[in-house]
């Protein structure tokens, strides 16, 4: 069954559409990213225009982020404090994105740093994510009862100034780093139209050092947010954000997202780190192949309204 | 008795499309027949025309406007008409002109990145050619100057800045493949086929990824591979209904379609998910 994409400007297999939503739903539920670091590329990949792609899918993460919170909230795994502080820092730091978004749309070069963006960061995550988790499983496995060690150790940006404490997430640090943090995602989520939750789990686990229950509800908190004021700002100023096409990626997610949920509730957090890890790694993978193949065509048209 | 059968064709034609099409998208009478006969109709012709009328081309269109609804999958739209043997049919679909910026991959520090970008003026967003004989033979001899292949077409759009001509023409061949691959600029030419020596019918197919706007339809008849007689039917395309209005809110209140889109998907994911949980 087809639907025509009214911004698109394309007609589109609805199967098609509900799949890669329902896709993204699942891991919103079970990692608590908002699902577009996978979707965007796929829908790239089926033929929406880059520009619509990555602020559709800025719309769905809001319909994922509030359907996992809704779970999240009740289970009390969201720490607000924390998710208030990172929420100014993404506040700020996707209002200068999308700014930064327009230039380069202008300049011709968003294709390029997107794809560069999306390969450095999966890549680095991804392998770190995976090393660790590799490693705490193996560390469990020789030694089940042995010593855990520190809650979370001490770096130098414990020393940042303006110290508060965070209940939930059992932890005395200061807010710069949440907020900087936050502005970090912020600047992400608005430039390659995802929540940002596949640098934020690994930020407030490792950099933050946040207990994992905690984290995936108070992602889904700042994401919900960013993810609206990224949506806001691309439809008053690109013009990109197709509803047709964003309706039908949020009713397949509304299916995904809780069944991921309940996955997440099953599995162990390194066993899902390290899954979410090689996912990472798959995709960063993938968008380098396409970087490094010679292409079919070398030819392609910039989208219309850039030209004057 | 064959000029009184064209002519009263002629005439239901017209009176027909008067009756059906708003008039600002309806050509001016010159305009429906020959060159020959240039504007020589009256607008409320008799049914029978007290003098003999009759243009060496006649044409239709099954539809008068193509409209993208949300069920839009692209549409074939059926060309007919009548001409005054001996002769052959060419056909051609132009899309409204637009400035288009040809993007180039050139491989750096071995990734392929977009690093040539060249921007052309008066480009057709759509192009297509239908004939009733392989064009090479029709065209055999010169046209009368009218163009009607791509590449004529193509030759005739303004590059914009200064770059040397191998270039340019290596842009247009990259404009023309991507146009191409998103079925813009069909590679192959529609058949024209011809009935009882002057009853002419074709079929257009029109992609999904349709861009909007008017285009033209050119009808040649061609004779030793001359120009005898052409006509010139404009053709709208345009988002009708709930696609129309979506597009259009989008773009003149960008502001409040995010804030709509927004609600639709807090309201959404919200119901859903607690109607998902239930089951």
């Amino acid at each position: 069954m087809e639907i025509y994409l009214p911004i698109a400007e394309q007609s589109m297999n609805v199967f098609v559409l509900l799949g890669l939503g329902a896709a993204a739903g699942l891991l919103a539920g079970m990692f608590g990213v908002g699902g577009g670091f996978l979707a965007t590329p796929l829908l790239i990949f089926v033929g929406i225009p880059p520009t619509v792609a990555v602020a559709s899918q800025a719309n769905q993460v809001i319909a994922n982020s509030i359907s996992s919170l809704q779970v999240q909230w009740r289970r009390g795994n969201v720490d607000l404090r924390m998710g208030l502080i990172l929420l100014l820092g993404g506040m700020l730091g996707s209002t200068a994105g999308v700014s930064l978004f327009t230039y380069l749309k202008r300049i011709g070069q968003i294709d390029f740093v997107i794809a560069v963006l999306y390969v450095l960061m999966l890549s680095t995550i991804g392998l770190l994510m995976l090393f660790e988790s590799l490693r705490t499983y193996l560390r469990r496995r020789r030694n089940p009862e042995g010593p855990r060690g520190k809650l979370h150790t001490h770096y130098l940006v414990h020393r940042l100034p303006l110290k508060l404490r965070f209940y939930k997430s059992k932890l005395y640090i200061s807010a710069l780093l949440p907020l900087g943090i936050g502005f970090g995602i912020g600047v992400l989520s608005a430039i390659l139209g995802v929540g940002g939750g596949f640098v934020l789990v690994p930020a407030m686990i490792y950099i933050l050092g946040m207990p994992t229950s905690v984290v995936i509800g108070t992602s889904n908190f700042q994401i919900l947010f960013v993810a609206a004021n990224v949506t806001f700002l691309q439809a008053a100023t690109n013009g990109t954000v197709d509803v047709v096409l964003a309706l039908l990626l949020i009713l397949g997610g509304v299916v995904g997202a809780p069944v991921g949920s309940r996955l997440a509730a099953r599995l162990s957090g390194v066993v899902l780190r390290g899954l979410m890890a090689l996912l990472i790694l798959a995709v960063a993978t993938e968008l380098l192949t396409d970087l490094l193949r010679t292409p079919g065509s070398l030819y392609s048209l910039a989208p219309r309204d850039m030209a004057p | 008795m064959w000029l009184a059968a064209i002519a009263g064709l002629a005439a239901l034609l017209w009176t027909s499309a008067m009756a059906q099409g708003p008039p600002r998208i309806e050509p001016p009478a010159g305009a429906l027949v020959g060159p020959t006969l240039g504007g020589s109709i009256d607008p409320v012709p008799p049914s029978v025309p007290s003098e003999a009328v009759a243009p060496d081309l006649v044409v239709d269109l099954s539809v008068p406007r193509v409209s993208i609804t949300s069920a839009f999958q692209g549409e074939s739209i059926l060309l007919f008409g009548m001409f005054d043997p001996p002769g052959e049919i060419v056909v051609v679909v132009v899309g409204p002109p637009f400035r288009e910026t040809v993007l180039r991959k050139q491989r750096v520090l071995g990734l392929w990145l977009n690093i040539g970008r060249q921007s052309f003026d008066d480009v057709p967003a759509y192009y297509a050619i239908a004939a009733s004989q392989p064009l090479q033979r029709l065209l055999a001899r010169s046209a009368g100057g009218e163009i009607l292949s791509l590449e004529d077409r193509l030759s005739s759009v303004r590059a914009i800045g200064e770059r040397p001509a191998d270039e340019l023409a290596q842009f247009r061949n990259g404009l023309v493949q991507v146009k191409r691959q998103e079925g813009l600029y069909p590679a192959a030419i529609g058949q024209v086929t011809i009935q009882a020596g002057r009853l002419f019918r074709v079929e257009l197919p029109f992609p999904s990824t349709l861009p909007e706007g008017v285009y033209e339809i050119r009808t040649y008849l061609l004779r030793d591979g001359k120009i005898a007689a052409a006509v010139s039917r404009p053709l709208p395309v345009g988002k009708v209904g709930f696609s129309a209005e979506l597009a259009g809110w989008a773009s003149r209140e960008g502001s409040l379609y995010g804030l709509g889109a927004i609600a639709m998907a807090l309201v959404v994911g919200w119901i859903g998910g607690a109607l998902v949980r239930r089951l």
